[in-house]
């Protein structure tokens, strides 16, 4: 089952974090950091899926 | 649209590259494709399977401030709508400048009929939703 421990809460801060990531849009690979898109003043919407070569 | 989309799963980066180019229903993909090989960002979100190693199907809507304004989880099974999602995400983007508001669960788009709550509408909301 899915791990509960999380601390995230609606209306609560999400700490920072950070990934390595493939850009379809450069065809190259990059870097996401959550703290740049509060520096930059951005709406994030995070995207969980289970596996690539799956439907998603 | 206003927003940044990452899409993640405990594939690495590689493999993303791989399906993203193989994959023609990927073919128009723009966003970037997150590498959490540890799981450790689904573990932060709640969505990490230990028996898998897998992340279910979250969906994380995060406000300017870094404030988690919205929050959905399907088993594997299970496929999101994304029209919901988008849904979701203007009444956020809406009741982020109209905060004394509320949208209502057939809320659309912006001009949809919207509900500000007080004591007036107490046990009124139906005559609340029927005013135009």
């Amino acid at each position: 089952m899915a791990d509960t421990t999380t601390n995230l809460r609606l209306g609560a801060k999400v700490p920072d974090f950070e990934l390595e990531t493939y850009e379809p849009a450069k065809g190259d690979f990059g870097k996401f950091s959550f703290q740049q898109q509060i520096n930059n003043k951005r709406w994030t919407i995070v995207f969980f899926y289970p596996a690539d070569f799956t439907f998603v | 649209m206003g927003c940044d989309i990452i899409t993640v799963s405990t594939d690495t980066k590689f493999v993303h590259k791989a399906w993203q180019e193989n994959e023609k229903e990927l073919a128009k993909v723009k966003y970037p494709m997150g590498a959490d090989r540890t799981g450790k960002a689904a573990r932060m979100f709640g969505v990490y399977d230990e028996d898998t190693g897998l992340a279910l199907r979250g969906t994380f809507i995060i406000n300017p401030h870094g404030v988690l304004m919205n929050a959905e989880i399907n088993f594997y099974n299970l496929g999101r709508n994304i029209d919901e999602l988008m849904r979701k995400y203007k009444a956020n983007l809406y009741l982020s400048k109209k905060t004394n508001e509320a949208c209502p669960s057939k809320w659309k788009d912006e001009g949809d009929k919207t509900l500000t709550p007080s004591a007036k509408m107490v046990g009124k909301v139906h005559e609340a939703l029927q005013q135009k």
